[in-house]
């Protein structure tokens, strides 16, 4: 359905899963399903991490090839 | 989780157990004891009250959630929703073709199986979205 470079930019920073979730607000849970593509962020959640990675939405969040 | 979000998970909880105990305390006295009819409503009364405070701090808990959790209550309440109505046209249609004992199947009995619906909802749905802290870190 949609993949997403999170691990990558969480990587790039050097940020672990709970700094990332304290950064945007929202529970480790919620980047965990995230990173693993269990959960699809809204578009609130999704312009939050790009703001923290400084970065854009589609940088972070693509579409799968068969979509 | 932060510590407001906390706080208020924590609020909904004391709901909770207020609600069960007025509950439980009604169900007692109004089975057990010889309750004028009026002060049954009563007790009946507070313990809708009881159930619309502990709903109203939970709604507004859910909304305090992150989108995760959300989902996972509102999996839940899906689940419980769902099973929750095939029992109840399941013993309805029942009923029309064998006499069902009130003891065993009542408005009363429907409570307790339609909470342990929405707990198993909520089991399945963590399950679903748990992670691995190892592999995650």
């Amino acid at each position: 359905m949609m993949k997403n470079t999170l691990k990558v930019e969480r990587a790039k920073k050097n940020w672990t899963q709970a700094e990332l979730a304290d950064k945007i607000g929202v529970s480790r849970q919620a980047i965990n399903s995230i990173e693993t593509g269990k959960f699809v962020p809204s578009t609130v959640l999704a312009l939050k991490m790009a703001h923290v990675f400084e970065t854009s939405v589609e940088c972070i969040f693509q579409l799968e090839a068969s979509d | 989780m932060n510590s407001q979000k906390k706080h208020l998970t924590d609020r909904v909880g004391v709901y909770a157990i207020i609600w069960c105990c007025s509950y439980v305390g009604s169900l007692f006295a109004l089975q057990t004891l010889d309750i004028p009819s009026p002060a049954g409503i009563v007790l009946v009364v507070v313990t809708v009250l009881a159930f619309a405070l502990f709903a109203y701090k939970y709604f507004r808990g859910i909304v305090q959630m992150d989108e995760v959790q959300v989902k996972i209550h509102m999996e839940a309440i899906v689940f419980s929703f769902s099973l929750g109505l095939l029992l109840l046209m399941t013993l309805g249609l029942l009923e029309l073709v064998v006499g069902l004992n009130e003891d065993d199947w009542s408005y009363r009995h429907m409570l307790p199986v339609w909470l342990s619906f929405y707990f198993m909802g909520l089991f399945i749905s963590k399950r679903k979205y748990q992670f691995d802290d190892e592999k995650h870190p």
